[in-house]
C-alpha cells in the first residue's frame, strides 16, 4: 500500500544527525543559551519524540533541523546535507502547534502547498492529494474551508500537508498541543497509523509525558538553563500500538521512567 | 438585503427630511438659511445643465486620480514589504503625503500641468497614503508560522508574497480602496480650487459661494457627498461578497506612518542613516522634478531658492511677516479646533459607554460622515455660521469630531471585559467602572485618534480660510497664487507641510513621553 502511495517521489527515510550544535538568542547583554553543545543522531524510520519543559530549546532544535534557524556552533545533517538542500527537494515535511492553514484555500488546497511552493505540478499529485485526506480522516471535507473545521480537523489538514511531498523526514512542533486529552489520545493512534503507512524519520516535540510514550521509539529528554539533553531512553512497545496501551502497566513505568528523568534533569 | 437596522435607518433618514421640510416651508428664516429639500431638488431639476457636467468632471478626475493613487500605492506596499529599507528611506516622504493639507498642492500641481490633470494628480496624491498603509500592514499582518511552512519547503520572498501575504492583504486593501474613494473625490475638488478650471464641483462651488443661494450651495454640498459615498459604498459592497466569507473587513482602515515603520529591526546606527535618508528624500525629490520637468525658477523654486526667499533675499522681512501672520491666525485656530473636537469625542464615546444603544445609534452615522469630504460641508458652515473665525473653527471641530469619534468607540471598544466585571464585582457602578478602567484604557487611543486628524484639524482651517473668510494661511497661498507671486505660493505650501509634519511628530513625542 504505501509503495502506491508514493506516487512521483521516491524518498526514502532519511538519517538525522546533530553534531555538537549550540544556540544563543538575544543581543547585547541580554541573550539566553537556547542549546547548549547538543548532539543527536538519529537513524532511518525511527520515531524520535524531544520532551522537556518550558524553554528547553526543544522546538529550536526542530527548526534547526527544518533550516529555519542556523546553529552558533556545530552542524545539523539532514541524510548527508545540510537542511536547506534537503528541503528544496520537499523531503522535510513539518506541522506545528498552530495548523496554519491558509485561510482561503479549500482543505484539498491547502494539502496541495507544499507542491507549489516547491514548483510540482499540481495535476499529476491529484490523487495522492485525495488519498492523504482520506489517510487523516477527513475525506467528504475536501472541499470545506478551514473556517468549517474544528479544531481537531484543521490539524489533521496540517498533518496531511506535512505528508504530501512523501517526506523522508517528518517534523511535528508540538502539533496537538492545543487539543484537549481525550482528542489527543485519539489524535496520537491516527499519527502512529498515519505514519506506518507512510513511514518517514519522524522528530516530535512535545511537553506531554503520554504522548511522547505512546508513539516514540527513542524519547529523548531535555532540559532549560543551558539548552541540553540529559537522557535518551528506547520505548519498547511493538507497533501497531493499540489504545489499551494507555492502561497497561509497562506503559506506566515507561512515564514513570520519563518523569524521574524530567525531574532528575531540573536544577531543583 | 433589508434588515430591521436598515429599516430603521431609513425611517430616521425620512423623518428628518420630513422635518427639514416642514421647518423650511413655515418659517422664511429657516428657509434662507438652510432651504428644504424640495427646493434643491428643484435647483437640482432646473439646472440640471450646469450640475450634470461639473459634476461629470469631479467623478472624471476623481476616478482616474483615485486608481492611479492606489496602483501606485499598492505597488508601493509591495515593494516596501518586500525591502524595508526603501519604505525606511521615504518614511519622510510617506509622512508628508499623510499630513499634508492637500489644498495647497493644488495650485503647485497647476504650475506643472494643464487641464484636468492638477485634480487628477492630487486626488492620486490624497490617495496614496491611506491604501499604501492599509496594504503594507496587510502584507506583514501574515501568521509567522504559515511563513514557516512555505520556508521549510524551500519557498523565499516571493513564495511568501505569492502564497500568503497577497492574498492576506486583500481584505486590508480592499478597505484602504473602500476609504479612499470619498478621498479621491475631496482630493479633486481641491485641486480644482487650486487650478482654477471652468468644469467640476469645486469650480461650481467657488462660483456660487457669492450668490449665497441655500438650494444652490446645499446642492453642491450634497452632489459631491453623493459621489463621495458612492464610492465607498461600491468597495464596501465588492468587500462583502468577495472576502466576507473569509475574513472579517475592519471597521476603520486608517493607518499612521508610525504604525507601518519596520525601524524595529534595524540597529541603532542604521536607523540614524535612514532617519537622514527619510529627512533629505522630500526635498532631494522636490529638487530632482524641479530638475527634470525644466520649468522656470521663478515659477517653480527649488528648496535653496524658497529658503533664501524668506531668509536673505530682497523683501524677506515683508514674505516673513506675511507668512509669520497668516501662521498666527491659522495655527491656534486648528489647535484649538483639534482640541475640542478630540475632547469632544472623547466625552461623547464614553458616554456612549453607559448607554450602548445610543453608540449603535450614532456609530453608523459617524461612519458615514467621516468620509463626507469636507469641502461639501463649506455651505452648510456658511448658511448657518458666516464667513469669520468661527466658521474655520467649526469647519476643524466638523473634520476632526467624526473619524476622532470612530477611533475612541473602538479604544471603548476594545476594553478587556473581565476588567470592567472586576469593578461590577466589587459593587462599583457604571460611574465607577469609567473612571477606573474604560477612561484610562481608551486615553491610549486619543493620542492615535489625534495623530490622525490633526493633519485634516489644518487642512478644514485652511479650507475655510481659502473659502470662506479670507484670513490666515489658506488664504495667503489662494491670494498669492491670484497674484502670481509663486515665490509665496511655494513658501506658504511648504510652511503649512511642515507645520503639519511638525505637528505629528510632536503629539507622537508626547505620546512616547506619557505611555
Amino acid at each position: 500500500m504505501a509503495s502506491e502511495q508514493r506516487g512521483a517521489f521516491e524518498h526514502e527515510p532519511a538519517d538525522l544527525s546533530i553534531e555538537d550544535v549550540s544556540k544563543r538568542f538575544g543581543t547585547r547583554g541580554r541573550s539566553i543559551q537556547a542549546l547548549s553543545s547538543v548532539t543527536l543522531k538519529i537513524p532511518c524510520g525511527c520515531f524520535v519524540v524531544i520532551v522537556g519543559p518550558s524553554g528547553c530549546g526543544k522546538s529550536t532544535l526542530l527548526r534547526l533541523v527544518a533550516g529555519l534557524e542556523q546553529p552558533d556552533n556545530g552542524g545539523v545533517l539532514v541524510g548527508n546535507e545540510r537542511p536547506q538542500i534537503f528541503r528544496a527537494r520537499g523531503e522535510l515535511g513539518i506541522a506545528f502547534q498552530d495548523p496554519a492553514l491558509l485561510p482561503w484555500r479549500t482543505v484539498r488546497r491547502n494539502v496541495a502547498l507544499p507542491l507549489e511552493v516547491l514548483g510540482m505540478p499540481l495535476r499529476a499529485h491529484r490523487q495522492r492529494i485525495d488519498e492523504l485526506i482520506g489517510l487523516v480522516g477527513l475525506a467528504g471535507y475536501a472541499d470545506a474551508l478551514p473556517g468549517q473545521l474544528s479544531g481537531g480537523m484543521r490539524q489533521r489538514v496540517a498533518i496531511a500537508r506535512a505528508l504530501v511531498t512523501n517526506p523522508s523526514v517528518l517534523l511535528l512542533d508540538e502539533p496537538f498541543g492545543a487539543l484537549d486529552q481525550i482528542l489527543r489520545r485519539s489524535m496520537n493512534r491516527e499519527l502512529e497509523r498515519i505514519w506506518m503507512a507512510s513511514p518517514t524519520t519522524a522528530l516530535m516535540v512535545t511537553h506531554s509525558i503520554d504522548e511522547a510514550a505512546f508513539l516514540a521509539d527513542l524519547v529523548v529528554v531535555m532540559d532549560v538553563a543551558p539548552g541540553r539533553i540529559t537522557d535518551t531512553i528506547a520505548v519498547p512497545f511493538s507497533r501497531p500500538r493499540s489504545s489499551g496501551l494507555f492502561t497497561s502497566p509497562e506503559f506506566h513505568a515507561i512515564c514513570d521512567r520519563l518523569a524521574a528523568a524530567l525531574e532528575l534533569g531540573g536544577p531543583r | 438585503m433589508m434588515t430591521r437596522a436598515h429599516a430603521k435607518t431609513a425611517l430616521c433618514l425620512f423623518v428628518a427630511l420630513l422635518l427639514w421640510e416642514t421647518a423650511g416651508r413655515s418659517s422664511p428664516a429657516v428657509r434662507t438659511t438652510i432651504s428644504s429639500p424640495t427646493l434643491i431638488w428643484l435647483d437640482y431639476w432646473s439646472d440640471a445643465d450646469l450640475y450634470v457636467p461639473h459634476l461629470l468632471a469631479t467623478l472624471r478626475s476623481a476616478a482616474l486620480g483615485f486608481v492611479l493613487g492606489n496602483l501606485v500605492a499598492v505597488a508601493a506596499a509591495i515593494l516596501f514589504c518586500r525591502f524595508p529599507a526603501v519604505e525606511g528611506a521615504l518614511q519622510g516622504v510617506n509622512v508628508a503625503l499623510f499630513a499634508m493639507p492637500p489644498i495647497v498642492i493644488g495650485p503647485i500641481l497647476a504650475i506643472f500641468f494643464s487641464d484636468n490633470l492638477p485634480q487628477i494628480f492630487l486626488a492620486a496624491l490624497v490617495v496614496y497614503f491611506p491604501t499604501m498603509a492599509a496594504t503594507l500592514v496587510g502584507l506583514r499582518d501574515v501568521d509567522p508560522r504559515l511563513l514557516d511552512v512555505i520556508r521549510s519547503y524551500g519557498g523565499g520572498g516571493g513564495a511568501i508574497l505569492r502564497f500568503a501575504r497577497l492574498r492576506s492583504a486583500l481584505p486590508a486593501a480592499l478597505a484602504g480602496l473602500r476609504a479612499t474613494a470619498p478621498l479621491a473625490v475631496l482630493g479633486a475638488i481641491l485641486g480644482e480650487f487650486g487650478s482654477g478650471v471652468r468644469w467640476g464641483l469645486g469650480s461650481f462651488l467657488l462660483g456660487s459661494l457669492g450668490d449665497a443661494d441655500p438650494a444652490r450651495l446645499l446642492g453642491i454640498g450634497f452632489a459631491a457627498t453623493a459621489i463621495a459615498m458612492m464610492g465607498y459604498g461600491v468597495f464596501e459592497w465588492i468587500g462583502r461578497r468577495s472576502v466576507g466569507a473569509t475574513m472579517p473587513v475592519t471597521i476603520s482602515a486608517d493607518r499612521l506612518p508610525d504604525q507601518i515603520t519596520a525601524a524595529g529591526r534595524y540597529s541603532w546606527a542604521q536607523r540614524g542613516v535612514l532617519l537622514i535618508a527619510a529627512l533629505i528624500m522630500p526635498f532631494l525629490l522636490w529638487w530632482l522634478l524641479l530638475r527634470l520637468s525644466h520649468i522656470s525658477p521663478v515659477i517653480a523654486p527649488g528648496p535653496m531658492e524658497t529658503l533664501l526667499y524668506l531668509v536673505s533675499g530682497p523683501g524677506s522681512a515683508d514674505a516673513r511677516s506675511a507668512l509669520l501672520g497668516a501662521l498666527r491666525h491659522t495655527v491656534p485656530l486648528a489647535a484649538l479646533g483639534l482640541v475640542s473636537g478630540i475632547a469632544t469625542a472623547f466625552v461623547i464615546a464614553a458616554l456612549t459607554v453607559v448607554r450602548p444603544a445610543v453608540a449603535r445609534a450614532i456609530l453608523p452615522v459617524a461612519l458615514l460622515l467621516q468620509s463626507t469630504p469636507l469641502v461639501a460641508l463649506v455651505p452648510l458652515v456658511l448658511l448657518l455660521v458666516g464667513r469669520d473665525n468661527t466658521a474655520s473653527l467649526v469647519m476643524a471641530v466638523l473634520v476632526v469630531f467624526f473619524p476622532a469619534y470612530v477611533m475612541l468607540s473602538q479604544g471603548f471598544a476594545l476594553v478587556p471585559r473581565p476588567a470592567r466585571e472586576l469593578v461590577e464585582v466589587y459593587g462599583g457602578n457604571r460611574t465607577k467602572e469609567l473612571a477606573l478602567v474604560s477612561v484610562p484604557y481608551a486615553a491610549s487611543y486619543v493620542f492615535a485618534a489625534a495623530k490622525l486628524v490633526a493633519p485634516r484639524a489644518l487642512l478644514g482651517v485652511m479650507v475655510s480660510e481659502w473659502l470662506l473668510s479670507g484670513k490666515g494661511l489658506g488664504n495667503l497661498i489662494n491670494a498669492s497664487r491670484g497674484l502670481l507671486d509663486y515665490d509665496m505660493v511655494w513658501a506658504g505650501t511648504v510652511t503649512s507641510i511642515l507645520i503639519a509634519v511638525v505637528a505629528y511628530q510632536v503629539v507622537t513625542l508626547m505620546e512616547r513621553l506619557i505611555r
